[in-house]
C-alpha cells in the first residue's frame, strides 16, 4: 500500500504533463473512430449501383472502435502487429524481447480474453487460446480494427477484453478499379535487422487481387546492462535471433451485380531463438511457429437481403526445442464454417441470423500420442434499429455450444445518440452492455499432466458508456472520445501448483474497470498536413473474490497490468517530406499478486523522417529513416527480459502507381 | 484438495515393517553412532524462496527465532546489491558458509553467513539441484544435466578453491543427496535407484534399487540411510495411471541393498523426507499433510501429524522440533506456517514466491 501511494503521487506529477500534451496536440481516432457512419457514406459514393454488404461493426453500436488503416500502418509495413500497436496505441502488450512473444492485454484482461479475427475467423492459437502479436506481420494486412470491451454476441469466443480484426480483402470502393500496382521495400537496421517485402496487386471493377510477401530477420545481439557484484555490467543479448516470413494472397471476384466470391491465403513462418531471461540458463531454446490459413467466402447482396457463407482451414504448428527438455511438437488443425443471412427490413432496420461451427484436431506432444479433437458451435442473431435518424440501437444474441459445460446465452445491447449536431460540433453519447464467454483452451483441457476437462467457460458481464465529440472545419478535424467501462469476469482460469503438478482451475472473479480517453487532430492549412493522436488509459483490474484454493489476495491490481498507459503520436507531411513521432508511456506493473514487487514505468520515444520522390511517371521512391527508443532508456517490459537501447533502421521503398 | 482417510495396514506392509525393525537390531558395530551430547542451538532460519521460472527473482529470507519475525525478506540482494538468480533450488550450510544452489542460473553461490556476502560463485554447472559438504574441503552437487538424457551427474567441488574438480555420472535426474561416513548416497529420481559414491576416492561403489522415483534422503542416529520415493505415474491418452506407490527405504551402510516399505495410499506422492535434531524422528509430506514416524516404528503412519499442508517446503528445527511448512502459490507473496512438534499450529509469516526449504543456523 505504501508503495502504491508513493507511486501514484509520482505518476500524478508526471501525468498532467502527458495528458496535457495529448489534449493539446489532440488525437484523432483516425477515420477509425468514424465507424458506422462511414459505411453509409462509402456506399453512397460508389460509382456503380452495387449495394455494399453490412459490416459487422454495424451491429456494434455504442462500442469504441480504433482503426489502423493502411496509412497508419505504412511505417510498419515490414514489421509486425506488435510493433504497430505498441507504438500507436495506449494498449499494453506484454513483450519478452524484440521479435519475441508479445501478448495483448485489452482493458486489463489477459491475452486469452482478446479475440483476434482474420476475415471474420478467430485465429487465436487453439492450444494457447491467444495470439502472439509478434507472429502477425503487417504486410498481409491492410486494416486493423480494434474494438475494446466485451462483444461475445458479435464476435464469439474470447471477445471478453476486446476484439482485434485483421483484413486484407477488397472492402472499400478505393480497392476497385485501381489497375496494376506494386511496392517493394528493403530495410536495414541495428542488431542485424534486415527486411524485405514485395506487394503486387491488380483490380478492375470485376476482380481485385493482392499478393504480398515479406521477410524479416535480426540477430538481436544488443547490449544491455545488469547489476552484478561489481556494479553495472554491460552484457550482450544471446540467443535472441529470429527470422520470419509471410506470404498472403487475396482475391475477390464480383459475380454479376449481387454476388461476390473471395478467397484468401495467409502463410506465416517464424524461426525464433527464445531469448533467455537475464542471468538465467541459456538452453539454446528455439521455436518454430508456422501458420497456414486459407479461407473462401461467397456473399450475395441485394437491396432487401444479403447472405454469406464462409469456410476456413488453419494449421498452426509450434515446435519448441531446447537443450534441457528436448523437442516438443504441436500441430493443431482448425476447420471453421460460417453462414449468415441478413434482412434489411427497412433503411433503418436490419436483422442478421447466423451460425458457426469449429472443429479442432490437435496433435500436441503435451496431450499424449493420440490426437485430440473438439467441436464448438454457436448461433447468433444480430439486430440493428435506428428509431430516429440520430438514435441507433443494436441488440445481439449468441448461444455457444461447447463440449462439457455450457456458457450462458450472451447478449450485447448498444445505443448511440447524437445529442448535438450544430455547426461545426457534433456530440454523441454511447452506451453498451455485453455478456461474453471464453471457452477453455485445448491446453487447459488436455495438457498432461494437469489439464482439467471439467473447467467451466469463463463468463463476463461488462458495461461501458462514453461520449464522442467532433469539431470540424474545412481545414481542421478534432475528434475526442471518452469512455468509462466496468466488467466482471467470473470463473477466471489460472494455472496453480498442486501436490505434484500445475493445473488450471476456475479460481476467481476479476473486476476490470477504467477510463479511456483519446483524441485525434487533423489539420491541413495548405501544403502542410498534420495528424496528431493522443490516448490515455487508466486500468484497474483486481480480484474481487476467489475459491477456497485461491491464495491470491483480493483487492490488488493484477500482476502485469499497468494502471496507466499513454500514447502520443504526430505525423507531419509537407510536399514529399514526412516526419513522425510516437511517444508511449507504460506505467509500473506489479509482478506478483500481492502487489508488492513491481517493474518501473517507462517512456519510449520513436521518430521517423522520410522523403518521397517521384522518379518517373507512376514510380515513386520513399526513403525512410526510423529511430527507436531515442532516449536510450534501459527498461524492462516483462520481468527480467532485456530490451535494446537506442536503435535505428533505414528503409527504401519503391512504389508503382 | 486431496481427501484424507484412515488406511488399514496390510499384513504385507507389517511384514516389511518388522523386517525393517529387525535390521535395526542387527547393527553393524563399525558404524555405531558416536553419541552427540552437545545440544543443538539455532537462532536463525534461512528460507529458500525458489522464485518464478526465468524471472531471476529467487531470494533467501531471514527469520529470527528470537523475535519470531522475518528480519530481512530479501537477504541476498540487500547484502549483495544484485539478484540471487533464477530458481533457488536449495541451500546447505558448512562451517560458517552457506551454499545456495541456483538451478536455472547453473550456479552455486557461496555466502558467508555472518553478513550474507557472496564469497564465490561456482558457475557452469548443469541444472544443479542439491548440495552437500562431506568435509570442509569437499562438497558434492547433483545436476540434472538435461531432462532428455538417461543420466545426470554429481560434481565434486573443492571447497577451498570453489572449483569443480570432477563430475561423476549417476542415474537419471539426481535429487537430494546425503553423506554418511565415507559414502555419498544420491537419489536418482528419474529411476528407482540410489547411487553410492566413495567420498575418499569419488568412485561409484554401486547402485541400490529402491522404490520408483527416490526424491529425498536422510541419515539417522544409527547411521542408517532413509530414502523416500514418490512412486511412478504414467500418463496415458485418457489420463494418468499410477504404476507404483510411494515408498520408504532403509539402507545399511556398506550394503548395496535396501529394505523398502510401500506407502498405504496410491493417491499421493510422498516427498521432502526430513529428520529431527536427535536424528530419530522422520517427517515427510504426503496426502496433503505431514506424516511422521520414529526410526524404530514397525509400520508407516496412516494418520497425519499435520492435516493442513500441501507444503512445498518442509523443515524441522533441530533444536526444538518446530516444524516449518512453506506454502507456494508462485503468484502472490507466499506463506510459511510454524507448528509445534505435536502438530499444533503456532503462527505464520510471509516470505516471497515459492518457499521450498529451510536452513536452521
Amino acid at each position: 500500500m505504501v508503495l502504491q501511494t508513493r507511486f501514484s503521487s509520482r505518476l500524478a506529477a508526471r501525468f498532467p504533463v502527458l495528458t496535457g500534451f495529448g489534449l493539446l496536440v489532440g488525437l484523432l481516432p483516425r477515420p477509425a473512430a468514424a465507424q458506422a457512419p462511414t459505411d453509409t457514406l462509402r456506399s453512397q459514393q460508389l460509382p456503380t449501383v452495387r449495394v455494399a454488404g453490412l459490416r459487422p461493426t454495424r451491429f456494434a453500436v455504442g462500442s469504441r472502435q480504433l482503426t489502423l488503416d493502411s496509412v497508419a500502418l505504412s511505417n510498419y509495413r515490414s514489421g509486425t502487429l506488435a510493433d504497430a500497436l505498441g507504438a500507436r496505441t495506449a494498449i499494453y502488450l506484454k513483450n519478452y524481447g524484440p521479435g519475441q512473444l508479445s501478448s495483448i492485454s485489452l482493458r486489463g484482461t489477459s491475452a486469452r480474453h482478446t479475440a483476434v479475427l482474420w476475415n471474420g475467423f478467430n485465429i487465436n492459437l487453439p492450444s494457447l487460446g491467444e495470439a502472439d502479436f509478434a507472429l502477425l506481420p503487417i504486410n498481409g494486412t491492410t486494416q486493423v480494427d480494434i474494438q475494446p470491451g466485451p462483444a461475445g454476441a458479435t464476435y464469439g469466443n474470447g471477445a471478453v477484453g476486446g476484439t482485434v480484426r485483421l483484413s486484407a480483402a477488397a472492402n472499400s470502393p478505393a480497392d476497385w478499379g485501381r489497375g496494376w500496382h506494386g511496392t517493394a521495400q528493403g530495410d536495414y537496421g541495428s542488431f542485424g535487422l534486415g527486411a524485405g517485402l514485395a506487394t503486387a496487386g491488380f483490380s478492375n471493377q470485376k476482380i481485385a487481387l493482392r499478393t504480398s510477401f515479406n521477410y524479416r530477420r535480426a540477430d538481436n545481439d544488443f547490449p544491455y546492462y545488469t547489476r552484478e557484484g561489481g556494479g553495472r555490467v554491460r552484457r550482450y543479448q544471446e540467443n535472441a535471433a529470429f527470422r520470419q516470413a509471410s506470404f498472403s494472397q487475396d482475391a475477390t471476384l464480383r459475380l454479376g451485380q449481387h454476388g461476390e466470391l473471395s478467397a484468401a491465403a495467409w502463410l506465416t513462418d517464424a524461426d525464433r531463438q527464445i531469448q533467455p531471461g537475464i542471468g538465467t540458463n541459456n538452453t539454446r531454446a528455439q521455436e518454430r511457429d508456422q501458420s497456414r490459413r486459407l479461407m473462401a467466402a461467397y456473399r450475395r447482396v441485394s437491396t432487401g437481403a444479403e447472405w454469406a457463407v464462409r469456410a476456413a482451414w488453419f494449421e498452426d504448428v509450434i515446435n519448441y526445442r531446447d537443450e534441457v527438455s528436448g523437442l516438443s511438437e504441436s500441430t493443431v488443425r482448425t476447420s471453421q464454417a460460417q453462414a449468415e443471412h441478413t434482412w434489411r427490413l427497412a433503411p433503418n432496420a436490419s436483422v442478421r441470423l447466423g451460425a458457426e461451427a469449429q472443429h479442432f484436431a490437435a496433435h500436441v506432444d503435451g496431450y499424449g500420442a493420440a490426437p485430440r479433437t473438439e467441436n464448438r458451435y454457436s448461433g447468433f442473431l444480430l439486430l440493428r434499429y435506428d428509431p430516429r435518424p440520430r438514435l441507433q440501437l443494436s441488440l445481439n444474441l449468441r448461444q455457444a455450444v461447447l463440449p462439457g459445460r455450457q456458457p450462458p446465452l450472451t447478449p450485447t445491447a448498444g445505443a448511440e445518440w447524437q445529442v448535438l449536431a450544430a455547426n461545426r460540433h457534433a456530440l454523441s453519447l454511447k452506451a453498451n452492455a455485453s455478456r461474453s464467454y471464453r471457452a477453455p483452451t485445448l491446453n487447459e483441457r488436455y495438457w498432461r499432466p494437469g489439464g482439467n476437462p471439467d473447467l467451466l467457460p469463463e463468463e463476463s458481464m461488462g458495461y461501458e458508456g462514453g461520449l464522442a465529440h467532433t469539431f470540424k472545419t474545412t481545414r481542421l478535424t478534432l475528434q475526442t472520445e471518452l469512455t468509462g467501462y466496468r466488467q466482471l469476469v467470473d470463473n477466471w482460469v489460472q494455472w496453480t501448483p498442486g501436490a505434484s503438478y500445475w493445473s488450471p482451475r476456475n479460481l476467481r472473479q476479476v473486476r476490470a474497470q477504467g477510463l479511456e480517453a483519446g483524441s485525434t487532430l487533423g489539420w491541413q492549412p495548405g501544403a502542410y498536413r498534420l495528424t496528431a493522436r493522443g490516448s490515455y488509459a487508466f486500468t484497474s483490474t483486481e480480484k474481487t473474490r476467489g475459491t477456497a484454493t485461491d491464495t491470491d489476495p483480493a483487492g490488488r491490481q493484477l500482476p502485469f497490468v499497468p494502471r496507466h498507459t499513454a500514447a502520443v503520436s504526430t505525423d507531419h507531411g509537407w510536399r514529399g517530406w514526412q516526419l513522425g513521432t510516437t511517444l508511449t508511456y507504460t506505467g509500473y506493473r506489479f509482478t506478483d499478486a500481492s502487489a508488492t514487487a513491481f517493474l518501473p514505468g517507462f517512456l519510449l520515444l520513436n521518430a521517423s523522417v522520410g522523403r518521397t520522390l517521384a522518379v518517373a511517371p507512376a514510380w515513386q521512391i520513399l526513403v525512410l529513416a526510423q529511430g527507436f527508443n531515442l532516449t536510450n532508456n534501459s527498461y524492462q517490459n516483462y520481468e527480467n527480459r532485456a530490451l535494446p537501447g537506442r536503435n535505428a533502421s533505414l528503409s527504401l521503398r519503391l512504389l508503382w502507381r | 484438495m486431496k481427501p484424507f482417510s484412515a488406511f488399514a495396514s496390510l499384513p504385507g506392509r507389517l511384514l516389511l515393517g518388522s523386517a525393517a525393525a529387525l535390521t535395526l537390531l542387527a547393527c553393524d558395530p563399525d558404524n555405531d553412532p558416536t553419541p552427540d551430547s552437545q545440544p543443538i542451538v539455532t537462532n536463525s532460519v534461512y528460507i529458500v524462496n525458489e522464485g518464478n521460472f526465468t524471472r531471476s527473482n529467487a531470494e533467501i529470507s531471514l527469520f529470527s527465532k528470537a523475535s519470531s519475525s522475518v528480519t530481512n525478506k530479501s537477504l541476498f540482494s540487500s547484502a549483495n546489491g544484485r539478484s540471487l538468480g533464477d530458481i533457488a533450488q536449495s541451500m546447505a550450510v558448512r562451517d560458517s558458509l552457506g551454499y545456495i544452489v541456483v538451478n536455472n542460473s547453473n550456479k552455486l553461490e557461496v555466502v558467508s553467513l555472518a553478513r550474507f556476502k557472496s564469497k564465490a560463485t561456482i558457475e557452469n554447472l548443469k541444472l544443479p539441484r542439491y548440495f552437500v559438504a562431506a568435509s570442509s574441503e569437499k562438497g558434492y552437487v547433483t545436476e540434472t544435466v538435461s531432462y532428455s538424457t538417461a543420466s545426470g551427474q554429481v560434481s565434486v567441488i573443492d571447497l577451498k578453491t570453489n572449483k569443480v574438480t570432477r563430475s561423476i555420472a549417476v542415474g537419471k535426474q539426481p535429487e537430494k543427496l546425503a553423506v554418511v561416513g565415507s559414502r555419498l548416497y544420491v537419489t536418482n529420481n528419474g529411476d528407482n535407484t540410489v547411487t553410492v559414491i566413495n567420498t575418499t576416492t569419488d568412485v561409484v561403489e554401486g547402485t541400490i534399487t529402491v522404490g520408483d522415483g527416490p526424491n529425498s534422503v536422510v541419515a539417522d542416529r544409527n547411521g542408517r540411510v532413509w530414502v523416500l520415493s514418490s512412486g511412478k505415474i504414467v500418463y496415458t491418452t485418457t489420463g494418468s495411471t499410477r504404476v507404483s506407490k510411494g515408498s520408504l527405504s532403509q539402507i545399511v551402510p556398506g550394503q548395496l541393498t535396501a529394505t523398502t516399505r510401500e506407502m498405504p495410499s496410491d493417491q499421493s506422492s510422498p516427498g521432502r523426507l526430513t529428520i529431527n535434531g536427535s536424528l530419530d524422528q522422520l517427517y515427510y509430506t504426503y496426502l496433503g499433510g505431514v506424516y511422521t514416524l520414529n526410526i524404530n516404528e514397525a509400520t508407516l503412519p496412516t494418520k497425519p501429524l499435520i492435516k493442513r499442508g500441501s507444503f512445498y517446503g518442509l523443515g524441522v528445527d533441530p533444536q526444538d522440533g518446530t516444524i516449518y511448512g512453506g506454502l507456494a502459490s508462485f503468484t502472490a507473496s507466499d506463506k510459511v506456517i510454524r507448528f509445534k512438534s505435536t502438530g499444533a499450529a503456532i503462527d505464520s509469516f510471509t516470505v516471497l514466491a515459492g518457499p521450498n526449504g529451510f536452513v536452521f543456523y
